[in-house]
Parts: C-alpha cells; sequence; structure tokens
C-alpha cells in the first residue's frame, strides 16, 4: 500500500485530481432510477451538450415534482434510449430529448444501443454495489482512473509524455463540468473548421424528405409514453459560430426540424435558438458551455419548459 | 459476481467471518450452501431455480441408479439423467447454432427456412455445473461409489461457489470427504488461500485484462487492416490473456475453497511449457480434459480398438471438446486441430519412433518451442468471431501484409507473453503451492505486496472472466 500511496501522491503533486469516470455501470445506475423514486421522472436524453450543459441537482431545485436522471452519454445520440424507454411498461414520467437534425439520422439510432443492453441484460444488484463502490473509490484516488495506472504511467515515461489534463469534471449522477479555464476551446474551433468539411463528406446520405419518413417508428414511441401518462420534449441545444453554420447548411432548418415539428404534433418541440434566455449563454468552443454557466442556463431552460406549460412546479 | 469485484471482496469477507462463527459442521455447510446461491444468484435471480432443480434431479437420478439391480434400468436411468442435461445445455447454448445450420442445410437443398429467433440468455456456468453433475451420476453408474444420502451434501459439491461458474469441474470423489469432514479456515489455509486469491487476481487484472487485451482485442477487432507486427503481437497477447484470464480465474477459485478449508484441484499446471501436445492437454484446463478422457474418449473405446480407432476417438473427443466452448464452428476447428495435432502425435510415437524412446533435451525444448507455436497460431480460431475473420488473421501474419513497428503497448504484450513462457519452462515441474511454502516469508510478503500494488493500479472496464461465455 505504501507504493500505492506514493504513486497517488505523485499524481497529485503534479497537478491530477480524482474524477469519476462514466460507463455503461453508471448509465445503469441512473437508468435503474428513472423507473422508481419520488416524483415523475424527468429522463434527460442527449448527448455531451445535455451532460456538460443541464445540472440535474439544479433543474430538482427548479422542479420540484420531478426526478431528473442523467441518460444523455457524450458522443452517443441518444434514440435508443428514447425507444427503451418507450418500451418499458414501469417508465411514466418527461423525456427531455436533446439532439441536432444529425442525430435523427436512422443510421445513428443505435448509438446508446449497447448501454440499454448492458442495463437490461447484464446490470444485477452485485454490479450496483460494485458501483457504488467503485464511484467511492474515484472519489477519492486519483489511481482509480486507468489513465494513471501502473502501464499507462510506463507507458508515458517510455514514450516521454504526460497524462491528459482533464478539463472535464464528473460526478455521479452523471453531470460533468467543463472547466474552460483550464483548455483551448479556440483549439477545438480550429480544428473543427479544419475537419468540417470531411465531416460532412462522411455523413450518412439524406435528404428531407427520407429522414423525415425513417422517423415514423417514432409516434410509437411518443404514444407509448403519452399513454402512460408521460410526454416527449424534443429540444435542441444551441450551438454557435461555424457549428450552426455547418448544421443550417447541411440541415437547413426549415426542411428539417420544421417539417419534424410538422410532422409530430402529439410532442413537443423546444429550439433553443428560438429563446433568447436559451442561446444568450457563451459557447467557448461553439457547442458547449462552461461550468460556470450551467445554473443559469439549468434556470433558464426549467423556466421556458414551466411557461410552456410542458411541466409544472 | 466475479472475483475482481468490490462486491466479491465485502461478500467473501462476510463468508469467512460468518462461515467460521458458526459452530456445527452441518450449520457451517448450510451457510455455504446458501451464500453459494446467493453468489450464482449475483449474475441473474431466474437461473438458480434451474441451479437447483438440475442438481435435485440429478441427486434423485443417481439414488435410482444405485438402487436399481437390473443393468437394463440402470442404463435407462443414465440415458435419461444424459437426455435431460445435455438436453438442457443444448437447449440453453446449442439451439441457435442448430437451427442456423439446419436453415443452412435446407438452403443447400433449396428449401428457404428462416429459423425463430429466440432471445435465450445463457445461464453462467451451466457447462460446468452439468460436469459435475454427469460425473457424478456417470461414476455411480459404473460403480465406483454410492451416492450420497444427504440432499444437502449433493447440493453443496455442485453449487460451491469458488468452482461454480468456472470450474476447476470437480468430481465428487475429490469433494466428498471433504464435504463430509468437519472443517474451517486455518490460519496456513487463510494465508495461502488469500496468497491465491492475490495472484490469481494479478494474472486477470494486471496480466489478461491491463497488458494483453488491449493488444488482442485491437487486433481481432480490425483484422483487415492490421499489420504483421499487429498480428503477431495480437495473437500472442491472446494466448496471453487466454491463458492469464482462464488460469487466474482458477487460481482465485482455489485460493477461495482453501481460504474455507477445502482443496479443490489444479487446473493448469504450466501449459506453454508443454513438450507435445498430449502433455499440453495434461497441462491445459486439466479438469475438462481429463473429464473428457474419463467419460467420452473411454466410453468411445479410447485406445481399446486398434490404432485408427483410436486417432478417431482422439478427434471426436476434441471435436466435442471444442464445441463445449461455443456455438460456433470456430471452436470445433479449434477442437479439430487439436484432435489432428494429438493424433499426428501418437502417430509419430508409435509408427515412427523407436519404442520408449526418450527425446534429447535440447530436442524437448525444440518440440515445446513448436507446441508454443501451434498452440499460439491455433488460438486464433478460438478467438476469431467467425471462419472469414479467422483466415482473414492468418492471412496479416504473413510479412506481406506490411510492416510497422511495435507500439510500445504491444511491445508489453509480447514482453509480457515470453516472461509467461519463461515462467511456465521455470515451472514446470514445480508445484506452486510446495514452492510458495519453501519462500522465506518476507520474500513472499514483497511478491505479494508487489502484485496487490499492480492490481490496484490496474483500474479499468470490469471484463469478464472468457470463460464465462462457456
Amino acid at each position: 500500500m505504501v507504493i500505492c500511496a506514493g504513486v497517488e501522491a505523485h499524481w497529485r503533486a503534479s497537478g491530477y485530481r480524482p474524477n469519476i469516470l462514466d460507463s455503461r455501470q453508471l448509465w445503469a445506475q441512473q437508468r435503474e432510477r428513472v423507473d422508481r423514486g419520488p416524483g415523475t421522472a424527468l429522463a434527460l436524453l442527449g448527448a455531451s451538450r445535455t451532460e456538460f450543459g443541464i445540472d440535474p441537482q439544479r433543474l430538482r431545485e427548479r422542479l420540484p415534482k420531478y426526478r431528473p436522471v442523467m441518460l444523455a452519454v457524450d458522443a452517443h445520440y441518444p434514440l435508443a434510449t428514447l425507444r427503451d424507454l418507450a418500451a418499458d411498461e414501469d417508465f411514466r414520467g418527461v423525456v427531455l430529448c436533446d439532439l441536432d437534425a444529425v442525430g435523427y439520422l436512422r443510421t445513428f439510432w443505435d448509438m446508446q444501443q449497447p448501454y440499454v443492453d448492458y442495463f437490461h441484460k447484464q446490470w444485477t444488484p452485485s454490479w450496483n454495489l460494485h458501483r457504488h463502490l467503485l464511484t467511492d473509490w474515484q472519489r477519492i484516488a486519483v489511481i482509480a482512473n486507468p489513465a494513471f495506472g501502473w502501464k499507462a504511467s510506463l507507458t508515458h515515461a517510455l514514450d516521454g509524455g504526460q497524462p491528459f489534463h482533464d478539463y472535464i469534471r464528473y460526478y455521479a449522477n452523471r453531470s460533468g463540468d467543463i472547466d474552460y479555464r483550464q483548455t483551448d476551446p479556440e483549439s477545438t474551433k480550429r480544428h473543427f473548421a479544419q475537419t468540417m468539411e470531411g465531416s460532412i463528406a462522411h455523413l450518412p446520405p439524406h435528404d428531407p424528405q427520407r429522414w423525415l419518413v425513417d422517423l415514423a417508428p417514432m409516434h410509437a414511441w411518443i404514444a407509448a409514453i403519452d399513454a402512460r401518462g408521460g410526454s416527449v420534449i424534443f429540444y435542441s441545444s444551441p450551438v454557435d459560430g461555424l457549428q450552426r453554420e455547418a448544421l443550417q447548411r447541411v440541415f437547413p432548418r426549415e426542411q428539417y426540424w420544421d417539417r419534424l415539428v410538422a410532422a409530430f404534433p402529439e410532442a413537443h418541440f423546444l429550439d433553443a435558438l428560438d429563446v433568447p434566455a436559451l442561446s444568450r449563454f457563451d459557447l467557448p468552443d461553439d457547442s458547449h458551455m462552461d461550468y460556470r454557466d450551467k445554473p443559469a442556463y439549468t434556470d433558464a431552460l426549467a423556466a421556458m419548459l414551466l411557461e410552456r406549460g410542458w411541466l409544472s412546479r | 459476481m466475479q472475483f475482481d469485484s468490490f462486491t466479491f471482496v465485502v461478500f467473501f469477507a462476510a463468508v469467512l467471518c460468518v462461515y467460521n462463527a458458526l459452530r456445527g459442521w452441518s450449520a457451517r455447510k448450510w451457510f455455504l450452501l446458501i451464500a453459494s446461491w446467493v453468489f450464482y444468484a449475483a449474475w441473474n435471480p431466474l437461473f438458480l431455480p434451474l441451479l437447483i432443480g438440475s442438481a435435485t434431479l440429478d441427486f434423485w437420478i443417481a439414488r435410482r441408479i444405485h438402487a436399481s439391480a437390473r443393468p437394463v434400468a440402470r442404463k435407462r436411468w443414465i440415458v435419461a439423467t444424459l437426455l435431460i442435461n445435455l438436453g438442457v445445455l443444448g437447449l440453453f447454448k446449442y439451439h441457435a447454432f442448430l437451427l442456423d445450420n439446419f436453415a443452412a442445410l435446407l438452403a443447400l437443398a433449396g428449401v428457404h427456412y428462416v429459423p425463430a429467433q429466440f432471445d435465450i440468455v445463457l445461464p453462467i456456468g451451466i457447462s460446468f455445473y452439468t460436469f459435475h453433475s454427469l460425473s457424478y451420476c456417470l461414476d455411480i453408474y459404473r460403480g465406483k461409489f454410492e451416492p450420497t444420502r444427504n440432499w444437502r451434501d449433493y447440493a453443496l459439491y455442485v453449487a460451491f461457489f469458488p468452482q461454480l461458474v468456472a470450474g476447476p469441474i470437480t468430481r465428487f470423489t475429490q469433494m466428498r470427504e471433504q464435504i463430509e469432514t468437519p472443517r474451517r479456515t486455518t490460519r496456513e489455509s487463510l494465508g495461502l488461500g488469500c496468497a491465491l486469491l492475490v495472484l490469481g487476481l494479478f494474472e486477470k487484472c494486471v496480466l489478461a485484462d491491463t497488458v494483453f487485451a488491449p493488444v488482442a482485442d485491437g487486433f481481432f477487432n480490425a483484422v483487415g487492416s492490421a499489420s504483421a507486427a499487429a498480428a503477431w503481437s495480437g495473437t500472442l497477447a491472446f494466448s496471453g490473456q487466454i491463458f492469464c484470464d482462464f488460469a487466474g480465474y482458477s487460481t482465485c477459485a482455489i485460493g477461495a475453497a482453501l481460504a474455507l478449508g477445502f482443496q479443490l484441484p489444479i487446473n493448469f499446471r504450466y501449459p506453454y511449457a508443454a513438450a507435445g501436445f498430449a502433455d499440453f492437454w495434461r497441462r491445459w484446463h486439466i479438469s475438462l480434459s481429463t473429464w473428457l478422457r474419463d467419460y467420452l474418449y473411454v466410453s468411445l473405446g479410447g485406445n481399446r480398438r486398434g490404432a485408427w480407432r483410436t486417432y478417431v476417438n482422439l478427434m471426436l473427443t476434441m471435436l466435442i471438446g471444442g464445441l463445449w466452448h461455443g456455438a460456433a464452428w470456430t471452436f470445433v476447428i479449434w477442437g479439430g486441430l487439436h484432435g489432428l495435432y494429438l493424433a499426428a502425435e501418437r502417430f509419430a510415437r508409435e509408427r515412427l519412433l523407436p519404442a520408449n524412446w526418450q527425446a534429447p533435451a535440447p530436442l524437448r525444448f525444440g518440440y515445446g518451442l513448436l507446441t508454443l507455436l501451434l498452440v499460439t497460431l491455433t488460438w486464433i480460431w478460438f478467438r476469431a468471431p467467425d471462419a472469414a475473420t479467422a483466415w482473414q488473421a492468418f492471412g496479416r501474419l504473413l510479412p506481406a501484409a506490411g510492416g510497422s513497428a511495435l507500439d510500445t503497448t504491444q511491445m508489453f504484450a509480447v514482453v509480457g507473453f515470453v516472461l509467461v513462457a519463461a515462467v511456465h519452462w521455470l515451472m514446470r515441474e514445480r508445484e506452486l503451492m510446495t514452492w510458495q511454502r519453501r519462500l522465506p516469508a518476507p520474500v513472499l510478503g514483497i511478491v505479494l505486496g508487489l502484485m496487490l500494488a499492480l492490481i490496484v493500479l490496474s483500474p479499468g472496464d470490469n471484463h469478464a472472466f472468457i470463460y464465462f461465455q462457456f
């Protein structure tokens, strides 16, 4: 244990701090909360903008009737989870599903399916206990992170590098804080600018009509959730700069989002770009906000959902 | 729950405390049985009734076999238990494989048949506890011993948690006396048991999951674009991974049992130091290979019906042994190749070499290297998801696949594998526990301390033990 304590001390002296790591097990812990607990479940679906933009704890304080559950997964579009919640007879809550036009493409529907499958096929009380203890361990020890394990350390030593200084702080409720003071968001913007055309070229083929037709199964999902007393709110979180331009160029709002809204009257739709209170926030990398803006953004989102009558206090 | 989980640490600590606090041997056995059921239910509680039901049925059938005086009646009962046990195993494990191949056969005849898709989850450990039960019934059928009258003792033999989900496959003769004789944790058994747990977790967490798995996965998940360096390092890495993963589990199982006062049989005896394939199968997954030898190979006639029949029996045994590992042709091919190696080796020994010839040490060593090479290459069939990928993987081993130097993680894996093989050669005629007892306590303490530190410094996703899927 002297060795472990020594290694821990070394990494802390180098400026590294413990951090909780996301995993399918952590996701499964939250997924379980969707079906049980006080209040009405408010399932937060989406990807990184949701995970790092919305504060579930703050949301709970602003909407005490609801039990916010973070099911968004960084870099994974969420429609597989929406499909799963629709099929879950025990889910009677509200879904806030945040995704842009790209995320509705049929090709990306199954991105979160491995998380869903893990929850249904492998998640057990035994793993739940393990994950609770692991979360406690990750909270207090830098060496609980594989990036600081013996092999990674040896590899860095041989390659002459250092572990990455993470600027995202992660929590057990699966939300995260991005601290842009610890990184250079301009480099992210530059990287996006350089790779944008390539990324666009690699998108699956799409046309607005096909895009909408492929979404037909969503009617059944929304109906299933509605029938159990719940509802579905589709949300498009704010983006800025080149990301916004690219999205508008490749998926023009009038051909995609507006048609989606018209085709699904049974659901609610909210585009942050239509609401100054939501789109006023600075997005340092054009896509995500700094954690210092999270409380105000969460408050604004809660206020908007209340104002529109889709949630109640 | 897996041995490398926090849950198991909590579970095992609780079991040790309560087990040793209970007074009577009967009470301790009941407690172990219930703890074993809790251990199994932690995977999936829905399959606990299957485990209990299977054990109860075989307990009852074994008593019917023993009570039947007429050979015909005894045969009916043993056939019944074979059909039931293998039928259940077949249903859970092989239904999709059988249906898909049936559909393929019909397609050859021009009949289009789409089999129904059943979403049947494979109960963990079913291959292992089925073999436990079958060996008990078959031994009673052969008149080797009388069945136990105590249902709890038999249920404990089947469900004993250290070996329940991935072996070693124990015979009732190996466990009976231990179950019937009162025992508890002693200082020596606890010390040795914990040392083996540390060693097993070191093999699993440090070697299998951290050193070998990433390189093996990196190759087998992208075979088409792999360089020759990635192919060779990936293949060696998988050879290292499967040994360390499986032997690690067995070592943990033996350690956990020892801490409770029970001795499970050794399951691996430095197989990568085998000189020849018969030697390899006396060292690799010993409990399975002896089970196949005693209950399949011998039943087929063994070596008692002439040379060619012996080769056929070897092949059949190994083909079925391959199929036991998984419902896929790649496992059958893997088993078949080992059958071929065994048959060829036997042929050479009986027909080409002088009787009682002992190879000189350098030749034995060379043959050992050849054995290791062929065993390593044959693992490709075991790991590849399908035959096409396996062929592709072999193709990437050739220099024509193009080169790039090994990166740091690949180098770790190659060096790690060489070290594992070297340790096997050094230890090939030694018993680990005897050697461990002889080490001065401070030295043993330092070694185990280092291992424990590396285990703690090997965090990562909990990779399921490979043999859990069997």
